[in-house]
């Protein structure tokens, strides 16, 4: 109901303002005089499950100084930031508090859109949370935004087929090519289509044979060794018998979908996999997990960072009342319950070892071990050009020619982070 | 004419004519169908639905994202209709009837304008409304709307306003009729249905828009439908809002449907004229 | 005395007719012609509003970087595919329709209902419509044709971006067509016919040249109305694999990468290319444009 006031009361205001009007009311008591008194904090998030329910709790806790209202974004990540991005770069104060993907700290930090973490609310946020998601946070040493909850892909198989699960990348394919020649289930499933879920594998698969993609400054576009043998990998799966027929096309549920359909070994996925597939008791029997296989042998484990940090928008009016919100929706308690009820892993390390999280999630030493040595994905402001770059070159990727493709990506990616290249 | 009654043609024809027919229908018929589809037959890729249910469309309504972008879309639509048809009226009258400096001028911008690349305007319009605050209000897509159907309006129009007989309203005035009554009671009746076939047309255009709808709005606050559908939110993370994007879809086509249906010989009668006639 | 009233009368019938039309030429020029000029503006400079500190004048740099970016050239060559593809087929199919609707001695007011529907629906809708039935979950159409995931190979999804545009358009092919077709004399073609000429030639001989300029102000229309696709393929594909078009590039550039300075250099190529169309069009077919002869050949 609140945003059904507040939609016409802000239209009123720009035609206002539109007209030059010169006694244009202050935008302050425009907006608060079509509310019932009180603050209301704006909070732009993705779907997820339940998290109304962590809002109603953050609202209680609030008691009454102000409220959260919860806005639900769209669900590709794409058109959340799309959304987003449109607003504050008309300058939109009615938006809060932010909910970005990971990857997207640093294009809202430079641009000056966020405010930055200082003082208590930045200690606060940075106690008992893990290193890996709160570099995530971080842009030029300084703190953008508070990690909510964080996500490492690991290894699920089919445990009625795979006795012992693959520690390499190579050993994965051996295995399937085995199951193959028995006539048994033996598809690798993996994000494969042309979005971010590809970049996801290739950072995982370049940091797991030891290299980067871009410099740690996030200037210079490298594509090291270590890069080249991904692209090996992608290709080696996308070219083996193995391969899901709709590789090129699979996004993380088609993936899920793929798998518990009984016709896949293996899939790469987030662990939201665990938590869909107890709906499904024959499925719940059979599926285990493993860390994620490496090219190096050293590095099995190694997967990149996803999961989503809250944070303040710089145009927003009422900061205190925001950073107070963001703080009590992702505090412990939140965590545990989004953990338990939508599956998110979380990124305070001692929400892991409550007893409740055992039974729903039993993957957790996993996670909290992969979180550990997590690759954290190239942090550049020009982060959403350098992602449509690699995903368009490495697709289809049965197409990729190692060598090549890491010439492409070489030369595309320095304009990309120059901002100065061409989106496809 | 006598062919006309030999049975084998009668036959041919309506064979060809169902062709047309399902051509023209079977896309429609899909979504409808799909929108009318349980979450779970879904995925039964079978055309007709094996269960029914109507859940897609309470869903649409119950939350207030979708009625919003309709009242946006009807809202936008009818302004923009209105004010397109009024200042159309006024300059197809003086294209029509008038000798003025300038006219073949107009006619050649109007045309110009309608053969225009709209993505061409999207970046300018994005920044210029973004400084004057249009940027996600109806104003900031009435403009764009207006000016994009102002040429479509102008030739309907003019093309009307050649046909009408205008001794007419000489004879009424030498009855001693004043000018107002002339134009009230015998050309306001004979241009009023052009302007009506206008306005049904301008009305889609407007109605069908998505490159403005999507990159001038980013809030319900002005968010048409045909925008509002490829955000549509699945009920959780990774669920396709498939049905629920038929059941809108359908809504937004019924509009349409009843046009087509009641004003089929205006609908094609404005759209020979102004095309070919002008 | 009269000769001075008739000037009068004439002076004011101009100031009527400019007063009459100044608020539609107000309007038109007021959010054409100063976007325009602005969009130009903002070519010559970088511009991203990711980087607003490092915001400077480059004269034709922007330019240099399209026109020399093998992504632009694909978009553009995807464009002219779908635009001469949809278009011819468009125009055998509209003319098919146009005779139906123009011919049909049944149900001639049913089949002129029906065929408005693809003109009037949102396009948005119906592509909607054939993503679903393509889609691999969803759909009912890959399974008939046996496909996987269609709308994810280049060559099958930008068929399937040709078939939704022509679906939409033919109607309005047909519409234009029509007009022209009512203009073909009946004894004529009875004349013809008498002189044993058969329906092919009398279509080819007769038919066909009088409807020379309603088939190409169809075609002008239509063309550069194709050359500016993006609902259909934003909806279909997104422009992954290689499928997206000038003004969906454009799109991208402009509002995911809220790059101001390509998006504006891609908006101004747009239009010349768009321009040299429609003068390709007038001055070497010789199209008419509807309302350029002040309807004097009536």
């Amino acid at each position: 109901m609140g945003r059904a006031h507040r939609g016409p009361g802000r239209r009123g205001r720009r035609w206002r303002v539109a007209l030059g009007a010169a006694l244009v009311a202050s935008p302050l008591v425009a907006a608060c005089g079509s509310e019932s008194g009180g603050t209301t904090v704006n909070v732009y998030y993705a779907t997820e499950e339940n998290f109304d329910k962590v809002v109603a709790r953050c609202n209680d806790e609030a008691a009454g100084r102000y409220r959260i209202a919860l806005n639900v974004l769209p669900r590709g990540a794409d058109d959340q930031r799309e959304q987003m991005v449109r607003r504050l770069a008309a300058g939109d104060d009615e938006m809060d508090v932010l909910g970005l993907d990971v990857t997207w700290v640093a294009e809202f930090a430079e641009a000056g859109w966020v405010a930055e973490w200082t003082g208590q609310d930045k200690a606060d946020v940075e106690r008992g949370t893990l290193q890996g998601p709160l570099d995530t946070a971080r842009w030029k040493d300084k703190l953008y935004a508070a990690p909510k909850n964080t996500n490492v892909q690991l290894l699920w198989y089919r445990g009625d087929l795979v006795p012992k699960p693959p520690t390499t990348w190579s050993e994965m394919l051996d295995m399937a090519a085995d199951l193959r020649s028995r006539d048994q289930p033996n598809t690798i499933a993996m994000t494969g289509a042309q979005y971010e879920g590809l970049v996801v594998e290739f950072n995982t698969l370049t940091a797991g044979a030891g290299g980067r993609i871009i410099s740690e400054d996030g200037t210079r576009a490298l594509v090291d060794d270590g890069a080249v043998k991904a692209l090996q990998a992608l290709r080696d799966l996308a070219t083996s018998p193995s391969a899901s027929a709709s590789l090129s096309n699979a996004k993380e549920n088609d993936v899920r979908l793929e798998f518990e359909r009984g016709r896949a070994a293996f899939q790469l996925n987030w662990p939201f996999v665990y938590a869909a597939a107890q709906e499904n008791p024959a499925v719940a029997k059979l599926i285990k997990w493993a860390p994620f296989p490496a090219i190096d042998a050293s590095k099995v484990g190694t997967s990149t960072i996803g999961g989503y940090d809250l944070a303040v928008s710089a145009h927003s009016r009422h900061k205190p009342e925001a950073f107070e919100a963001v703080k009590c929706l992702r505090d412990a308690e939140s965590q545990k319950y989004s953990a338990i009820n939508s599956g998110v892993p979380p990124t305070i390390e001692s929400v892991y070892d409550d007893p409740e999280m055992a039974e729903p999630y039993p993957m957790r030493d996993a996670i909290l071990d992969q979180l550990k040595k997590a690759a954290v994905r190239p942090a550049t402001p020009a982060y959403q050009n350098v992602s449509t770059l690699i995903s368009t070159i490495l697709s289809p990727p049965a197409s990729i020619d190692p060598d090549k493709t890491a010439q492409r990506l070489r030369a595309e990616l320095q304009d990309a982070l120059d901002s100065k290249g061409v989106l496809p | 004419m006598t062919t006309a009654t030999r049975p084998g043609v009668r036959a041919r024809w309506t064979l060809i004519d169902i062709v047309v027919v399902v051509y023209a229908l079977v896309p429609v018929l899909w979504i409808l169908s799909l929108s009318f589809k349980t979450k779970e037959t879904l995925t039964d890729k079978s055309f007709i639905p094996t269960e029914w249910t109507f859940q897609n469309y309470v869903d649409i309504f119950s939350t207030n994202e979708f009625p919003r972008a309709l009242v946006n879309s009807i809202g936008i639509a009818l302004i923009a209709t209105l004010i397109a048809v009024v200042l159309g009226t006024m300059a197809a009258y003086a294209i029509a009837r008038l000798d003025f400096p300038g006219k073949r001028a107009l006619v050649g911008v109007s045309l110009l304008i309608a053969m225009f690349p709209q993505v061409s305007l999207v970046t300018p319009l994005f920044e210029v409304e973004r400084s004057l605050g249009l940027f996600d209000t109806w104003p900031g897509l009435i403009l764009p709307y207006i000016t994009f159907a102002l040429p479509l309006a102008i030739y309907t129009l003019s093309a009307f306003f050649r046909e009408i007989p205008w001794e007419l309203e000489k004879a009424a005035k030498m009855d001693g009729a004043t000018p107002a009554q002339a134009f009230r009671r015998v050309i306001a009746p004979l241009a009023a249905p052009g302007v009506f076939t206008t306005a049904i047309l301008v009305f889609i255009f407007c109605w069908n828009d998505f490159l403005f709808a999507i990159s001038l709005t980013s809030t319900t606050a002005s968010r048409t439908v045909p925008a509002a559908l490829s955000f549509f939110q699945g009920s959780s993370q990774f669920e396709d809002p498939t049905g629920t994007v038929s059941a809108a879809a359908v809504v937004i086509t019924i509009p349409i449907i009843l046009f087509v249906l009641f004003f089929q010989r205006r609908i094609v009668a404005g759209l020979t004229s102004g095309a070919v006639k002008g | 005395m009269s000769g001075k009233e008739l000037s009068e009368g004439k002076k004011a019938e101009r100031r009527l007719g400019l007063w009459l039309c100044a608020p539609a030429a107000l309007v038109m020029l007021a959010v054409t012609a100063y976007p325009i000029v602005y969009s130009i503006w903002l070519s010559l400079q970088r511009y991203d509003l990711r980087f607003p500190a490092e915001r400077q004048f480059v004269w034709f740099e922007n330019y240099v970087t399209v026109l020399t970016n093998s992504y632009w050239w694909t978009a553009f060559g995807v464009t002219s595919l779908i635009t001469a593809v949809s278009v011819a087929i468009e125009l055998v199919l509209g003319m098919a329709l146009a005779l139906v609707m123009h011919r049909t001695l049944v149900m001639k007011g049913l089949v002129r209902t029906v065929a408005l529907i693809p003109y009037g629906i949102v396009t948005v809708v119906a592509a909607f419509s054939w993503r679903y039935a393509w889609d691999e979950n969803t759909g009912y159409l890959t399974d008939l044709f046996g496909a996987t995931a269609p709308l994810t190979d280049r060559a099958a999804a930008l068929g399937i971006i040709t078939l939704a545009e022509v679906w939409k358009t033919v109607p309005f092919m047909a519409l234009l067509l029509m007009a022209g077709l009512a203009l073909v004399p009946d004894d004529l073609l009875r004349a013809a016919s008498m002189d044993g000429a058969t329906p092919w030639q009398r279509f080819t001989k007769v038919i066909l040249p009088v409807m020379k300029p309603a088939i190409l102000v169809a075609l002008l229309f239509r063309t550069l109305d194709a050359f500016r696709i993006f609902d259909n393929i934003f909806v279909l594909t997104s422009g992954a694999q290689e499928t997206g078009s000038v003004s969906m590039q454009t799109y991208n550039n402009l509002i995911r990468g809220l790059n101001l300075g390509i998006g504006s250099t891609m908006s101004v190529l747009i239009f010349i290319a768009v321009a040299l169309l429609a003068f390709v069009f007038v001055k070497v077919f010789g199209a008419a444009a509807p309302g350029s002869d002040d309807g004097g050949k009536r």
